[in-house]
C-alpha cells in the first residue's frame, strides 16, 4: 500500500539539471523518507515478528486512515503559509453530530443512515472551514488564532452535547472498518483514493498553483488578478470537509461518535506534513511527503505499543520525529529543488 | 513651447497636463487620468492628478519620497479605489475595482521586490493568473515553451533554466522576468515601480534596455525612479510628483537635470531656473 500511495502522488521531480541516479534518490526527500519508513518498519518487525502480521498491518491502515485526511487538508494549508488547528477538533465534533443524526434517523436503513451521517459530518467540517475563513477575512484573526478559537469552540461543543459521554451507538459500523479487500477495508479504498485525487490536485491544477503561490507571495497573486481570499476560504473549507469525513470514520471505527476522539489530533496531522518536507512559512509542500510522514508516525506509535512502551511515550517520539525532519530539511536547504 | 516644461502650481493641478505643446496626445492617450484623489483617512496621498500615457512611449513618474508615486500606479492597477477622479482607457471611461480589471484591460504591473513568487519556477510565474489548461491539468510543455519564446524574444539570454526557482535569481534576472511576464499577456500598459533601484550598472542597463524593447513594440510604459540619469537615458516623457500633486508634465527634452531636480523638491520652476532652461 506504501508503494501504491507514494507512486501515485509523488509529484514529477524530473525537473532541474540531470544528475545521477543515486545522487538524485538520495536528494529525494521522498526516498529517503521511504528508507525511513522502510528502516523503522523492519527495526519493529526484527523486534516482535507479529509487526508484520496481516492482522497487525490492517490495524495500521486502519489508523493511517484516520489520520491521513487530516494530513492531506493541513497539507494544503500550510502551503499556503496558514495553519489549520481546528481539524483535530472538528473531526470530533462532526462525529457527535453525525452519530446524534444517525441516531434519531436509525429506523432508516443501514445505508440511509450512514448516506445522511457522511452529509452530517461533511457539512459540520465545511461550516467550520467556513468560519474559519470569516475569522480570518473578516474579523482579520491570522490563521493561528482563527484556528484555535475554533479548535476550542468545537471541542467544548462536542462535551457539550454528549456530556462527555459516547453517543448514537451503531456497532453494525464498525464491520464496515474491518479488512474486506486484502487488508484495506471499504473505507480505507475510499479514503486513499481522496489522498490521490488531492495529490494531483495540488501538484497539477490551477488551484494547486494558486495554494503554492500564495504561500510564497500572496501579494503578487493578488496583483496578477487572483481572487486570494476566496481561494483561502476554499483551503479552509478543503481542510474542513477532510475533518468532517475523518470524523466520520472515527464513528464508525469506533461504532459511536465519542467527544474526544480528535483531541490533539491536529498536532499529529501537522508533524506529518512538516516531516513530509513543508515549510510551516508556506509556498513549500509535497503531498507525497505528507502522506510518507503520516505513514511513519502511524507504524511508530503502533510499534512503540507492541514494544510494550509506554503510549505516553508517543508524543516524546513525535517530537523527536519533527526534530529530525526539521534538521535534515535545514541541512540540505542549500541545495533545494523543491515546490 | 518646446523648451519649457508645462509646469503649474500645486493650487491649480487641473491645468497641469493638458499640455498645450503636443495637445494631440490628451485625445490619443491610451490611458488618461483625470481629478484622481486618493486619501488614506486625513492623509491625500494623491490631489487632482491629472495624467495622459500614450502607447509605444516610455512616461517617466518622478518625485521626492512620500510624493504620492507607487500610490498612484496602486490606482492604476486597481490597488486602491480612487477616492474620486476618472480613469480613461483609449478613450472610455473605466472603473478598476480589483487588480483583475486592470489585468483584463491590459495592465500590467511590476512591483519591486513584490511582483514574483519565489517558490515557484520562471515558467510558473510567468503564467501566475492565465495558466494554460489541457483538460483538467496544467498544460506545462506549451508554457514552458511559450516563456523560452518570450525570453529569447526580449534577449533575455542570462537565465540558464526556466525552470529554475525565481527565488534563485539575481536583482536584474528578476526584473527581466516581471517584464517578460507583462509582455507575454500582450499587455497594453506596463507599469514598473523602480525597477533598477537594487540593480549594479551592468543589470540596470539590461533592465532599461528591456524598456526601450517594450515601448518599441507600441506598449506604453509608465516608469518610477529615483535615478534621473535612467530617467533620461530611457524617458520619452516626464511627469512629476510633488506632495501628491502632479505638479509637471511633458515630453523629456522640455527638462534637464537641474530644472527637474528643482521640480522634485520644490514643487515648481523658480523663475531662474526657467530661465537656464530656456
Ligand atoms: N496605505 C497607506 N495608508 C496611509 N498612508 C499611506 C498609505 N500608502 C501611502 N500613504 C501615504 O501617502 C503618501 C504617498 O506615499 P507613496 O508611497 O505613494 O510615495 P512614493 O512617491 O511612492 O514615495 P517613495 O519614493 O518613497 O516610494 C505618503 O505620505 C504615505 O505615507
Ligand atoms: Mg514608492
Amino acid at each position: 500500500m506504501s508503494r501504491a500511495v507514494s507512486e501515485v502522488v509523488s509529484p514529477s521531480s524530473n525537473e532541474g539539471e540531470p544528475a545521477s541516479w543515486a545522487r538524485r534518490l538520495v536528494g529525494n526527500q521522498q526516498f529517503m523518507l521511504f528508507v525511513v519508513f522502510v528502516a523503522i518498519f523492519a527495526f519493529f518487525t526484527f523486534n516482535d515478528s507479529v509487526f508484520a502480521s496481516v492482522s497487525e498491518i490492517g490495524n495500521n491502515i486502519t489508523d493511517f486512515s484516520t489520520l491521513v485526511l487530516l494530513a492531506v487538508g493541513e497539507t494544503f494549508v500550510i502551503a499556503t503559509g496558514g495553519i489549520d488547528l481546528s481539524v483535530g477538533g472538528t473531526s470530533g465534533f462532526a462525529g457527535v453530530v453525525g452519530a446524534i443524526a444517525m441516531e434519531h434517523l436509525a429506523p432508516h436503513g443501514e445505508w440511509v443512515v450512514l448516506g445522511v451521517g457522511t452529509l452530517v459530518c461533511l457539512g459540520v467540517g465545511i461550516g467550520i472551514g467556513l468560519i474559519n475563513a470569516v475569522l480570518m477575512h473578516y474579523a482579520r484573526l491570522v490563521p493561528f488564532v482563527a484556528t484555535l478559537v475554533t479548535m476550542g469552540a468545537a471541542e467544548g461543543m462536542s462535551l457539550v452535547l454528549t456530556g462527555g459521554a459516547p453517543v448514537g451507538s451503531n456497532f453494525g459500523a464498525i464491520t464496515l472498518t474491518e479488512p474486506k479487500i486484502s487488508v484495506f477495508s471499504y473505507p480505507d479504498i475510499i479514503i486513499i483514493l481522496i489522498t490521490v485525487v488531492a495529490g494531483l490536485y495540488l501538484h497539477y491544477s490551477k488551484f494547486g498553483r494558486y495554494t503554492f503561490a500564495i504561500g510564497s507571495n500572496s501579494f503578487a497573486v493578488r496583483a496578477v488578478g487572483v481572487n486570494v481570499r476566496r481561494h483561502l476560504t476554499w483551503v479552509y473549507v478543503l481542510s474542513g470537509a477532510l475533518a468532517g469525513l475523518t470524523g466520520m470514520f472515527i464513528y464508525m471505527r469506533l461504532g459511536s461518535g465519542a467527544p474526544s476522539a480528535g483531541v490533539g489530533t491536529e498536532l499529529v496531522a501537522i508533524a506529518a506534513v512538516v516531516i513530509g518536507g513543508a515549510r510551516l512559512t508556506g509556498g513549500s509542500a509535497q503531498l507525497s511527503g505528507t502522506v510518507l510522514g503520516a505513514m511513519i508516525l502511524t507504524i511508530v506509535s503502533s510499534g512503540l505499543i507492541i514494544m510494550n512502551v509506554s503510549p505516553n511515550f508517543n508524543q516524546v517520539a513525535v517530537a523527536i520525529l519533527i526534530a529530525l525532519a526539521a534538521t535534515f530539511q535545514a541541512l540540505r536547504k542549500g541545495s533545494r529543488a523543491d515546490v | 513651447m518646446t523648451t519649457t516644461p508645462e509646469s503649474t502650481s500645486p493650487l491649480t493641478p487641473q491645468n497641469g497636463v493638458s499640455v498645450s505643446g503636443d495637445s494631440g496626445v490628451a485625445s490619443s492617450a491610451l490611458l488618461s487620468l483625470r481629478g484622481i484623489t486618493k486619501s488614506f483617512g486625513a492623509v491625500e496621498a494623491l490631489k487632482h492628478v491629472d495624467l495622459d500615457i500614450p502607447a509605444g512611449q516610455v512616461t517617466a513618474l518622478i518625485g521626492d519620497n512620500g510624493a504620492g508615486k507607487s500610490t498612484l500606479i496602486k490606482a492604476i492597477a486597481g490597488i486602491y479605489a480612487p477616492t474620486s477622479g476618472e480613469i480613461y482607457w483609449e478613450g472610455r471611461k473605466v472603473s478598476m475595482h480589483t487588480p483583475r480589471d486592470a489585468e483584463d484591460l491590459g495592465i500590467a504591473t511590476v512591483y519591486q521586490d513584490l511582483a514574483l513568487c519565489d517558490n515557484l519556477d520562471i515558467v510558473q510565474n510567468m503564467y501566475l493568473g492565465h495558466e494554460e489548461s489541457r483538460r483538467l491539468t496544467l498544460d506545462e510543455i506549451k508554457m514552458e515553451l511559450n516563456t523560452k519564446r518570450v525570453l529569447s524574444e526580449l534577449s533575455v539570454s542570462t537565465v540558464r533554466s526556466v525552470r529554475q526557482l525565481v527565488g534563485s535569481l539575481s536583482g536584474g534576472q528578476r526584473q527581466a522576468i516581471a517584464v517578460a511576464r507583462a509582455v507575454m499577456h500582450e499587455s497594453k500598459l506596463v507599469i514598473m515601480d523602480e525597477p533598477t533601484a537594487a540593480l549594479g550598472v551592468s543589470q540596470t542597463a539590461q533592465v532599461l534596455d528591456l524598456i526601450k524593447r517594450l515601448a518599441s513594440r507600441g506598449i506604453a510604459v509608465l516608469v518610477i525612479s529615483h535615478n534621473l540619469v535612467d530617467v533620461f537615458e530611457v524617458a520619452d516623457r516626464i511627469a512629476v510628483m510633488y506632495l501628491g500633486t502632479l505638479v509637471s508634465s511633458g515630453p523629456v527634452a522640455n527638462y534637464d537635470t537641474a530644472s527637474a531636480v528643482e521640480i522634485i523638491t520644490t514643487g515648481g520652476f523658480q523663475s531662474d531656473v526657467a530661465a537656464t532652461v530656456k
